[in-house]
């Protein structure tokens, strides 16, 4: 692959693109309507994240085919009830469209409800978290065990009843040095993207271009 | 001509540019020092490690997406990626990508093709098998990914990006499993929950200076310098805003609103 599609041609769309949204952010110039330039290039995008859709599709297809053909141990049934599923779900969404009953139904008894199942086993992992984490092994984290017990027994209604006087103390640790802290952590962050995204900008960070040698960086 | 209400913020962007510009044309001159990132430099022990077991490394970005403002991060998780897959390559250790948005799979494949292509072992690299579409739906998303953790049993576990709910699912399913976690995010909320159960992490900024860390680039270096310098301009004015207030002025707010 030359070097102006690998490297020159990228960046320069990145450039471009980049320097349009900060403009359309920023400036007004009558006469250039930045604004519909910028949602044509959303909409650009918007329309490539449906093509790459099909990059997925087939992917599934390969990777799990290729278990059912293989007969993997433990593995091909679910890759064929996957198959099937997906199959299920193209057919009545191209027959009867993804805003009908039901495509609408399909979707709330399976995925609406498993989705819910996986989302409430949080819980249990939080749990086993937090045990291993509240152990006062050094000063640092008997600070977490403090901390966290008090936010605990804040959150347990009957605790607090009984004890209100954790409830301005956990509304301390939480407005003062839980913010100051998820703040600096914010404008860190918000700076470190500017860097990247200013790095992107000229070319300079080119991780997202794969490996490229020396004379490719451009020096 | 500059849309009101934006004029600080632009102007600002202008500075710190200015700075990110400056730091790279004087580490031209020397090379700046980083302080070390323990999550970064325990990279290559993470692949000897599932090299030494024969055991595959998973990373995953999380949900980024390209063309939502998560994007940042997910570049960063790629820059990761890139470092990782050529260890992996040299090792002769698999390494699995687990996507969530589709839209990055033809990034992920070049990338990944090159840094093979780089180690010398380009036939190693079987795309459908490493970079694996797991799912556009968080949760199904999350639950292949961690079904890929039971079955497979990764020696290694690195997950940089933007992380929702899915973390502490992730992170305590690789835990159990005795994966060597590497987590890194820019989302605060999801930041104790890694730090609580990873081996390794990379705290919000860290994330997107591990590219320059990594490259060990005096350039990119230089970049972080003038970033850091943009963190003290911060630093200064939030001191000012405090005293300007604390004496009565909204002269800072006012600047802020401009």
């Amino acid at each position: 692959m030359s070097i102006v599609f690998k490297r020159t041609l990228p960046i320069v769309i990145v450039f471009a693109t980049a320097l349009l949204f900060i403009l359309e952010f920023f400036v007004t110039i009558p006469g250039i309507d930045f604004k519909s330039a910028a949602t044509t290039v959303n909409n650009w995008g918007i329309i490539l994240t449906a093509f790459t859709l099909a990059f997925g599709a087939v992917n599934l297809f390969i990777f799990q085919g290729r278990h059912i053909l293989r007969r993997t141990k433990g593995q091909w049934p679910f890759s064929l009830w996957m198959l099937i599923v997906i199959v299920i779900f193209i057919v009545i969404g191209v027959s009867s469209g993804v805003s009908s009953g039901q495509y609408t139904w399909l979707y709330s008894a399976s995925y609406f409800a498993l989705s819910a199942t996986v989302y409430s086993s949080l819980g249990f992992y939080m749990t086993s978290g937090i045990y291993r984490a509240l152990r006062a092994k050094n000063i640092e984290s008997g600070l977490l065990l403090i901390v966290g017990i008090i936010a605990l027994a804040r959150n347990a209604p009957a605790v607090a009843a009984g004890l209100p006087i954790i409830i301005p103390w956990e509304a301390w640790i939480s407005a003062v040095p839980t913010t100051s802290a998820q703040r600096g952590i914010m404008i860190g962050a918000a700076l470190g993207a500017l860097a990247l995204g200013i790095r992107t900008m000229i070319g300079r960070e080119t991780g997202f271009l794969g490996k490229l040698t020396e004379a490719e960086k451009g020096g | 001509m500059f849309v009101t209400g934006r004029i600080f913020a632009l102007g600002m962007l202008v500075v710190i540019w200015v700075f990110i510009l400056g730091g790279m044309e004087l580490a031209k001159r020397a090379m700046p020092t980083f302080r070390k990132l323990a999550g970064l430099d325990a990279l290559p022990e993470m692949v000897g490690r599932a090299a030494e077991t024969g055991k595959p490394v998973h990373f995953t970005t999380g949900l980024g997406e390209l063309n939502t403002n998560m994007a940042s991060q997910l570049v960063a998780g790629l820059s990761v990626l890139a470092y990782v897959s050529e260890l992996c390559a040299r090792d002769g250790v698999r390494i699995v990508y687990s996507v969530y948005q589709s839209q990055v799979m033809p990034l992920a494949t070049e990338l990944m093709k090159a840094a093979y292509t780089s180690a010398g072992k380009p036939e190693d690299f079987d795309a459908e098998d490493q970079v694996r579409y797991m799912s556009g739906e968080q949760f199904a998303y999350a639950s292949a990914v961690q079904g890929f953790a039971e079955r497979e049993r990764p020696a290694a576990n690195i997950m940089i990006g933007p992380f929702y709910a899915e973390s502490m699912l992730f992170a305590e399913t690789f835990y159990r499993i005795g994966s060597i976690q590497l987590a890194g995010t820019a989302r605060g909320y999801q930041i104790p929950f890694f730090a609580v159960v990873c081996d390794y992490l990379l705290i919000a900024e860290e994330i997107y200076a591990a590219g320059a860390y990594l490259s060990k680039d005096p350039i990119l270096a230089g970049s972080i310098r003038g970033q850091d310098v943009g963190k003290l301009l911060a630093l200064v004015m939030m001191i000012v805003g405090i005293i300007l207030t604390a004496l009565g002025s909204s002269a800072l707010i006012n600047l802020l609103k401009m």
